[in-house]
């Protein structure tokens, strides 16, 4: 009927012109619906790691109290009829930088503050401040400006009593120890003597922590509020207010790099995501080794050998369906199937004696990984069967011809030929693995891992551990961003971060697959 | 017109072929020059033997033919010649014709000999060996041309045919002349000129292999251009 | 008598066992209910050229495949019969067919060289047969590249990719493939209907030079490259053999009505 009334209200050109007009429409919003999700990610994450000014912000607070604050504002936007900003402050009920909500109406003023600094510590913690002087341990001040001298001094002190802890206490410990094991007794003179080194040594530490503590340096907030802050668990001094354009950007990819290289801090609102970024790659590159023989072997099996007969389609069509599965229902099959019952019985079986502590019935990376490999194998055995089936018959028949049996054929010939099509299957495997997050939090990924999967202890891969995973983070942080804008922008930090490695990845298997394509299609 | 040489041929058998057909022409043509020369000498010497035996060896000619014509069907039918090979095949197809018709009107003339039907007259004798001689000539040049495919030796060839033609009437003048005081019979002399009829006609037959060489060579016919001058003729005359 | 030219037509029904390369004994072949071949029985001789024609469908493509089993890939394909090549009846359950194979070399339509270097595609059979010594195969790819009339134009590449040579390469490519076997026998399914005319030439010339080495057995649409090429012919039509004779009787006096129908372009 529609078309019947096109038919009669248009001329055929005109309709032409119609379909063309609305095609490109259509095309032309899905494009500014990716550009607009990639701009908005690119831009609040990238955001994250610009260096913003300290200010000196004079306002007036709802209670009436005039305050002035060093602050960054960190965000700003429209709210009826005012326009409101994110602060993120220090002041003196709280030296360490918080952030609330600051109307228009009752800001006085707000200008860089040249000498203010942004005061980053070990733990994460951030202090706004004026750096004054630098506590010497005979508590006399000195000129801010020999702070990078007694920075070094301190990081001396910091090595030596590294080094008592790592070569000397640990040794008397394992000493100790094996003399615990031995059942020697406390009045052994053994042990009279190990007993007092360690004493003569841990005192020494002591004394050198105490010695280290006490240089400090003194800052005073807009406030003029004074405090101290040990040197030693200073991490950066940033005076944001003085950087000039480079020298913000340096600082950017300086803070780009500690996000990508260091743990999280303050339950996942600040540092960096190193362990997610590990655990995801390697999650990701477990999956792909199981997922890719199982896949290809089943789609060739299907393909090549299984007779065409009903129960090989039902069996095609199960395999598709399989693909739109709800993920969440395979994190639950991993739990129950995985963990519990696969895992449970190896724990019954070889970890007898740990129990009922569980070793493999846990969630763990590897669990994990299979799970996901199972998540994504139809996807991988749907596009495999379309490379093999367009491996031309004629090339078969060659390779028959010359004598070769049917697996040799499949071999030399059919899986070469086919391989840009099983890259393409293994490019969506990656992609959707990469970006899961439902079924991975029953079955292994955790909001805080405190060992990564891989060290240098034996077995070095460990893969009953939990692990981290960048979805897992961001879904984690999203929940805390509801009260917390610095650590939201933290995580569309990671959401850019998963996407560029959903990226990397697709980029890699695309370029792989176009050189396979190259190689194996040009006829 | 291009010349074209017969074994460039991508197939290296079809190359064998065609010069093996060609070859067999210039062996059927060698030997009907054989038999022109061995008939010459059997008349010059009355030698009834040698007469005989080129009556025989027209059989070989016939089996020639044959044996020609057949390998130009198969080759048309196998190996579906085109263009100049089309013309090759199909002039040798008809050049075997022509030599075959000479081995018969060469053998004709040796039963001259085998009949004792010699003419008696010298004189008509050696009018009748010189035309032979030339005739022979001729042959010799057409079968070059034709070897060599050179379309201006077979129109040089082509032109001797006219003295050979003046020679014959001469003598024919010559034998009605003689017919008159002669005491041999009519019957005898009517072989005599059957047979010199003949040797004219062997001089026809190579003529007619000269306008195959020339088409061959120049892919163009020149047959019967007399006919053509002769309707321009008569539309002269309306 | 004079004898100008010098033909040889073997005399085909009673072709004395050591010049016979294959024979056929009363195959029928079936696939699933469809008869395909019925009842052929025939010789082919030794070192020679034989040419198949016919209609499409008319069972020629099946009848060279029975020869190196290639009709087994179809799981529906049934024959009765046998075929002999030497002693052996190949149509034995018993028979290896990947060596066999490797005895009965196969072309088929369109070239078909594997993704691979051209010496690569050369050693694919000679690998899956187990040869590993560089010099061996070396040797191999040589010869049967210049068997191939292939080595001159390919051997400062032999490590490129095959798929940038032309055509007619490729098709030499892979009858060289096949000729690395060291075949008894070489089956050609329309080895030349993918290719230009010239490069068909080109193949023709090579089938003839081929044929002192194996015995070629040709199938082939084009009824002008089968007189061109092939030494004898059969003419097979709805699975039945016609007609089987040296190629010059067959092309010049055929002695079946339906022969000189389909050869003279006349078929209803």
């Amino acid at each position: 009927m529609i078309s019947n009334l096109l038919k009669r209200l248009l001329s055929s050109g005109q309709r032409q012109a119609f379909f063309i007009g609305a095609g490109a429409f259509f095309t032309g919003v899905l494009l500014l619906a990716m550009v607009s999700i990639v701009m908005l990610i690119a831009a609040r994450g990238g955001g994250y790691f610009w260096p913003k000014e300290v200010q000196r912000v004079e306002y007036i607070s709802p209670q009436g109290q005039a305050r002035v604050v060093f602050g960054q504002i960190e965000s700003e936007y429209q709210q009826e009829d005012t326009r409101v900003y994110w602060l993120y402050y220090s002041d003196a009920a709280s030296p360490f930088a918080h952030q609330s909500l600051i109307e228009e109406s009752w800001m006085q003023s707000a200008r860089p503050a040249k000498n203010a600094a942004r005061i980053a510590l070990k733990d994460g913690r951030v202090m706004l401040a004026e750096p004054v002087s630098v506590m010497l341990p005979d508590d006399a001040p000195v000129s801010i400006l020999r702070l990078d001298a007694v920075r070094d001094k301190v990081a001396t002190i910091e090595q030596r009593i590294a080094e008592l802890r790592e070569n000397v206490l640990s040794d008397i410990h394992l000493q100790l120890t094996e003399l615990d094991s031995r059942q020697v007794s406390d009045a052994a003179p053994a042990r009279a003597r190990l007993n007092q080194a360690f004493d003569k040594w841990h005192a020494q530490v002591l004394a050198l922590e105490s010695q280290r503590d006490s240089y400090r340096m003194q800052v005073r907030l807009a406030d003029g509020y004074e405090t101290t802050l040990p040197l030693n668990t200073l991490y950066s001094i940033d005076y944001t207010s003085r950087l000039s354009f480079a020298e913000k950007l340096t600082v950017a990819v300086k803070r780009v790099g500690r996000f990508l290289s260091e743990s999280p801090k303050q339950a996942n609102t600040a540092g960096g995501v190193f362990p997610a970024l590990f655990g995801t790659v390697l999650m990701v590159f477990l999956m792909t080794i199981i997922v890719a023989p199982f896949g290809v072997m089943a789609a060739v099996y299907l393909n090549e050998y299984a007779a065409d007969t009903t129960l090989t389609s039902v069996i095609r069509i199960c395999v598709s369906n399989m693909a739109g599965v709800p993920s969440i229902v395979y994190g639950v099959f991993g739990l129950g199937f995985f963990i519990y019952g696969v895992g449970g019985s190896l724990d019954a079986l070889f970890f007898r004696d740990t129990l009922p502590a569980p070793t493999m019935g846990t969630p763990g990376v590897f669990w994990a990984a299979l799970t996901m490999a199972i998540l994504t194998l139809p996807v991988v055995i749907v596009a495999t069967e379309e490379g093999l089936r367009n491996v031309p018959q004629d090339l078969k028949a060659g390779s028959y011809a010359l004598g070769a049996t049917k697996a040799e054929t499949v071999w030399h010939t059919i899986l070469p030929m086919a391989s840009p099509g099983i890259m393409t299957g293994v490019i969506l495997a990656i992609a959707r693995a990469a970006g899961e997050v439902a079924p991975l939090m029953l079955v292994g990924a955790v909001k805080f891992a405190p060992n990564l999967p891989i060290d240098g202890e034996f077995p070095y891969l460990h893969l009953e551990r939990q692990f981290m995973h960048l979805g897992v983070l961001i879904y984690d942080g999203a929940f805390h961003s509801q009260t917390d804008a610095k650590s939201a922008s933290m995580m569309f930090a990671a959401c850019l971060l998963l996407l560029v490695v959903v990226f990397i990845l697709n980029i890699l298997a695309v370029l792989l697959r176009s050189r396979l394509r190259r190689r194996y299609e040009k006829r | 017109m291009r010349q074209v040489a017969f074994n460039t041929h991508i197939s290296g058998k079809f190359n064998t072929e065609l010069e093996n057909l060609r070859n067999s022409v210039m062996t059927m043509g060698g030997e009907v020059e054989q038999q022109l020369i061995d008939t010459l000498k059997a008349i010059r010497l009355n030698h009834s033997g040698l007469a005989e035996k080129v009556a025989l060896n027209d059989l070989r000619i016939n089996s020639m033919e044959i044996q020609i014509d057949q390998e130009c069907m198969r080759i048309i039918a196998k190996r579906h010649p085109t263009a100049s090979d089309l013309r090759l095949v199909m002039i040798i197809s008809k050049a075997i014709t022509d030599i075959e018709r000479m081995g018969d009107e060469i053998e004709r003339m040796a039963r001259l000999v085998t009949k004792q039907k010699i003419p008696q007259s010298e004189s008509v004798k050696s009018s009748m060996l010189s035309i032979g001689e030339k005739v022979v000539a001729m042959m010799r040049g057409t079968f070059d041309a034709f070897a060599r495919q050179d379309d201006n030796a077979a129109l040089e060839v082509y032109d001797q045919d006219n003295r050979i033609d003046s020679e014959y009437k001469l003598l024919l003048a010559y034998i009605v002349k003689e017919m008159e005081n002669s005491s041999e019979s009519m019957q005898d002399w009517l072989e005599i000129l059957w047979a010199l009829r003949s040797l004219e006609r062997v001089g026809d037959r190579c003529k007619n292999i000269c306008e195959y060489v020339v088409t061959l060579a120049r892919g163009e016919d020149i047959r019967h251009t007399p006919l053509e001058n002769l309707s321009q003729t008569l539309e002269n005359l309306e | 008598m004079l004898t100008l030219f010098d033909h040889e037509y073997l005399d085909l029904d009673n072709l004395s066992d050591d010049l016979t390369a294959i024979r056929v004994e009363n195959l029928s072949l079936q696939f699933g209910t469809k008869h395909v071949l019925e009842n052929i029985s025939m010789r082919v001789p030794k070192n020679r050229v034989t040419a198949f024609i016919g209609q499409s469908g008319c069972g020629k493509s099946t009848l060279i495949s029975a020869f190196n089993r290639m009709n087994d890939l179809n799981p529906h394909c049934r024959y009765q019969g046998q075929i002999f090549i030497g002693q052996r009846d190949i149509t034995h359950k018993k028979q290896n067919v990947s060596e066999l194979r490797t005895q009965v070399g196969m072309v088929f339509q369109r070239p078909n060289p594997f993704p691979m270097s051209i010496y690569d595609n050369v050693c694919y059979g000679l690998k899956l047969q187990g040869i590993k010594v560089r010099r061996q195969l070396d040797d191999a790819v040589e010869s049967a590249l210049k068997d191939a009339a292939l080595w001159k134009e390919v051997k400062d590449r032999l490590f490129d990719s095959a798929a940038i040579l032309s055509g007619g390469q490729q098709q030499r490519l892979v009858i060289a493939r096949a000729l690395a076997l060291k075949p008894d026998i070489l089956l050609l399914d329309e080895p030349t209907s993918a290719l230009d005319p010239l490069t068909t030439l080109y193949i023709e010339e090579l089938i003839a030079e081929l044929k002192s080495r194996c015995t070629i057995i040709i199938v082939t649409h084009n009824m002008q490259q089968a007189a061109r090429v092939s030494d004898y012919t059969a003419f097979l039509h709805q699975g039945r053999l016609i007609e089987y004779s040296d190629s010059d009787t067959l092309f010049t006096t055929p002695q079946q009505k339906q022969t000189e129908d389909y050869i003279t372009g006349r078929y209803g």
